[in-house]
């Protein structure tokens, strides 16, 4: 087998062994980097509801329970907190209701997580660690690998190895400049 | 090539929704024997600035977007501790909020300008998806965070 083949036939199936792992980083990488627009890990209802207001200070136990009767609650833990006098947080399975005392407005939050999207980037941002993080390991060196072996497959016709040439070159420039721009 | 990319997308996905980590140490966990209350951080910080601690208490609120931040009551009304931890180090799930947690990290201090207040949190809002209003910030602050590094929530 000549270097050629054997760069090649390594080319191709370290790209198969990669392409499940690409695709994970692949998408949960356009998930983390919009974080801020998109919550890829939960998906957050908001609604607002009205009780009765309550003059601000420190709300006891029997003051609560006559909140979560108005808000219809059974299944509400009795936990809450106060973060200042005229605000009060109560908390439940999957949901955190913030209500406003004075003016009585309830600001109620239902998270839930989204299945796919939240494993997906539990692998990306290695909150796994332990075995994984080899895995991880393992990829990055499959993909430098990758680059190195793809690098050689230069093609044989002058017009195409000019191209090649061209985007191997870009894809070097390309981070440089925003590096350049940027940092 | 085409059934091995399909057959590739069906195995990622499955194997995804198969596996399920219900996590309850969170990265050092915790190794100190002895907590110290909220209100003795609030109130004497300075004492313990740069130091290893633990508190104890309810998780009062969580980082929406990363997860990267958790306030643990304090004993005493409206007392609260920021808890700060490296950017997916640690991932506090937003499920932790209102349950009881022991959380450890080195106390830190800052002194804020009215515009590094307004900057602070206005960022916070954002994580939020809340809205701010810079003109309630009427000057700069002084406040004690914890710089986390380990945490243990039960129930999970």
């Amino acid at each position: 087998m000549n270097w050629r083949r054997l760069n090649h036939s390594l080319h191709r199936d370290i790209g198969f062994l990669c392409i499940g792992l690409t695709l994970l980083y692949a998408l949960s990488g356009i998930a983390v980097n919009h974080m801020h627009d998109w919550n890829a890990n939960y998906s957050i209802e908001q609604f607002n509801l009205q009780i009765d207001p309550l003059p601000p200070g420190v709300v006891n136990s029997a003051q609560v329970q006559q909140i979560l009767r108005q808000l219809g609650e059974t299944k509400i833990s009795k936990k809450h907190f106060q973060p200042d006098p005229e605000n009060l947080w109560l908390y439940a399975d999957k949901r955190m209701i913030r209500i406003h005392l004075p003016s009585g407005n309830v600001q109620a939050e239902k998270s839930q997580r989204r299945p796919f999207w939240y494993r997906l980037n539990f692998l990306h941002l290695n909150h796994a660690k332990q075995a994984w993080t080899w895995v991880a390991d393992i990829y990055a060196g499959g993909l430098f690998l990758l680059a190195l072996t793809g690098m050689l497959l230069l093609p044989k016709r002058a017009d195409l190895k000019r191209r090649a040439l061209m985007l191997c070159l870009g894809g070097i420039v390309i981070p440089v400049f925003f590096l350049f721009i940027y940092y | 090539m085409r059934k091995t990319v399909a057959l590739t997308l069906t195995a990622l996905m499955l194997s995804l929704s198969v596996v399920s980590v219900m996590a309850k140490t969170f990265g050092d966990g915790v190794i100190l024997e002895k907590m110290t209350s909220v209100s003795e951080l609030l109130e004497n910080g300075d004492a313990y600035v740069g130091q290893r601690v633990q508190v104890r208490g309810m998780i009062v609120d969580v980082c929406a977007s990363r997860g990267c931040w958790v306030y643990v009551a304090g004993e005493k009304p409206f007392e609260k501790i920021r808890v700060k931890v490296k950017d997916g180090e640690i991932v506090f799930p937003l499920e932790a909020r209102g349950i009881e947690a022991v959380v450890e990290g080195t106390l830190e201090k800052f002194d804020l300008s009215r515009e590094e207040v307004i900057q602070r949190k206005r960022h916070h809002a954002e994580e939020q998806g809340e809205e701010f209003d810079p003109s309630t910030v009427t000057g700069g602050e002084t406040f004690f965070q914890i710089r986390g590094l380990g945490a243990l929530i039960e129930g999970i």
